[in-house]
This record gives structure tokens, C-alpha cells and sequence, in this order.
């Protein structure tokens, strides 16, 4: 039996702000409404892929969150638990409105199979500085791939390379190991490096 | 660049790392084997390349306003249970 167990201390910039609202300031809860609206809604659009979905996540995100924040534990950041809550929300939704199981990517698909395959010249695209690439039209086509990648990719992908989570706080959301994490990113991401070479072949 | 002969097999085996690499998780021995192949080899060089510019176009994607009207109402049925 443990006599004396160390408590993880987590620095939280929400802390205050939680410990605040489960000690009775509700009207608080607004803030944190207007903290993370903004990030939500953009989570919600890159994993449900349609103003109404993504909308209709943020606000059972934000219920759930008021209906269970009297048993959150400090033990992890605040944000991490409500992304944990935003995307057992957004799974839930699109397994209601899409019955097709998810479909595997394989690294095999994105391999060259021999030598011939590989390409020795470092396409244009690759060389170019952001500004120059990026565009309404662009941005469009990867927003399309990136909803287009099968779930279990997607949401891995979203929260490491969109929301920025470590590898270890995006195992710890989505209650995977960090080496899952690891080889779905990196298959999501040849998928849509795939996407980007297709855009650009006659380029 | 030097003139060693072109080891396939390598390359596939650092294709499967290259995200680890980018993202500075791999161990020290695995990085400097990545490294020591990729000075070499111009497709590695080319396929690394490209995945990294796949993940900085992607990261900076614009993000989206959240519409008026929903933030609104949000706010209404926030103010409803609170």
C-alpha cells in the first residue's frame, strides 16, 4: 500500500479558471466558452468536414464538459481531458451518419516499389517558400484531404499536426500507445503528401 | 554526395522513421543513421523534403471564424444551464 502517494502536479493554464468554476463562479463557464470556441470549431471542421457537424460538436463538447467538470481530477491539463470529450463527440456523430467501417492505410501503398519509383529531383513544390504556395485553391484541396483521410488517421493527424499535441498527450486523448500514435501520423501524413503530388503533377 | 552504390533496402527501412526524424523522436543512433543515408541519397533527400513541406502547408492552414450566429447561441444555451 502506498502511505504517502505524489501527486502529479500539472501546470494547467486553465486551473485557476476550473478550480474557479467547480468552487461555485458557473457564470465562469462563459469564459471558457470564448477560450476554446474558436479552437473547438476548428477541430470540429478538420474531423466532421461540415459547418453543421462541427457546430453541433462544439456544443455537446461544451455540455458534456459542464455536465462532467465536477469530476475532473487535475491529474491531466484541462484542455487534454476536453479534447478527450470533443472527440468521443465527433466519432460518435459521424458512426451515426456513416455506417462504412474505416479503411486501412497501409505503408505498403505509399512505398515505391522499386527503384524507378523514386524520384531523384526534389519537386518544385517541395523547394517553394510557403507564401508562394499557399492559396484559397490550395488550401481548399488539402482541407478536402485531410477529410478524406479514414478516422483513425484523421483525428491522430488533427490533433498532433493541427492542434499541436505531443505524441504522448495524443495517446493519452485517444487512450492509444504512443507507438500507434507514431505510425498512424506518419501514414496520414504520406496520404496527404500523395494528395500534394497529385495537385501538383502538370505543375 | 558521395558515390557509394545505391542501397534500396535502406531506403525503405529510413521511409518508415522519416516522420520520427522530422518530429526529433528518434534516439540518437537511429537519427545519425538517418542522416548518414539521407546526405547520399537523393531521393531520401527529395522524399523527406516533401513530407516536410506536406506538414508546414498543413500547419498552416487558415483557420476558420466561428460564425456569428452559432457563437450566439452557444452563448444563450450556456446561459440556459449555467
Amino acid at each position: 500500500m502506498i502511505k504517502n502517494p505524489v501527486t502529479r502536479q500539472i501546470k494547467d493554464n486553465d486551473g485557476e479558471l476550473i478550480r474557479a468554476i467547480n468552487d461555485g463562479k458557473i457564470d465562469k463557464f462563459q469564459d471558457l466558452v470564448k477560450r476554446y470556441e474558436h479552437r473547438l470549431y476548428n477541430f470540429g471542421l478538420k474531423m466532421c468536414g461540415n459547418v453543421q457537424d462541427a457546430e453541433d460538436m462544439v456544443q455537446d463538447t461544451f455540455l458534456n464538459v459542464f455536465r462532467y467538470l465536477k469530476d475532473f481530477r487535475y491529474e491531466t491539463k484541462f484542455k487534454n481531458w476536453m479534447y478527450r470529450i470533443a472527440t468521443s463527440t465527433c466519432i460518435k456523430k459521424r458512426r451515426k451518419s456513416k455506417f462504412a467501417p474505416d479503411r486501412e492505410l497501409s505503408l505498403e501503398e505509399f512505398l515505391p516499389k522499386d527503384e524507378s519509383e523514386f524520384n531523384t529531383e526534389l519537386p518544385f513544390w517541395a523547394a517553394q517558400p510557403l507564401d508562394k504556395l499557399l492559396n484559397a485553391e490550395l488550401a481548399g484541396h488539402l482541407k478536402n484531404a485531410v477529410v478524406d483521410l479514414p478516422e483513425k488517421y484523421r483525428v491522430v493527424f488533427v490533433l498532433r499536426d493541427i492542434e499541436g499535441f505531443s505524441t504522448v498527450e495524443t495517446a493519452e486523448i485517444l487512450n492509444l500507445s504512443a507507438a500507434n500514435i507514431k505510425v498512424r501520423l506518419h501514414r496520414a501524413r504520406l496520404f496527404l503528401r500523395d494528395q500534394l503530388k497529385e495537385y501538383f503533377k502538370d505543375e | 554526395m558521395n558515390n557509394e552504390p545505391h542501397d534500396h533496402e535502406k531506403c525503405l527501412k529510413l521511409f518508415r522513421k522519416l516522420s520520427e526524424y522530422i518530429d526529433r523522436e528518434l534516439d540518437d543512433a537511429s537519427c545519425r543513421e538517418v542522416e548518414h543515408h539521407i546526405c547520399q541519397c537523393e531521393p531520401c533527400q527529395a522524399c523527406l523534403e516533401t513530407l516536410k513541406k506536406t506538414i508546414e502547408l498543413c500547419k498552416n492552414m487558415d483557420d476558420q471564424p466561428v460564425p456569428a450566429a452559432f457563437s450566439s447561441k452557444l452563448r444563450g444555451l450556456i446561459r440556459s444551464v449555467t
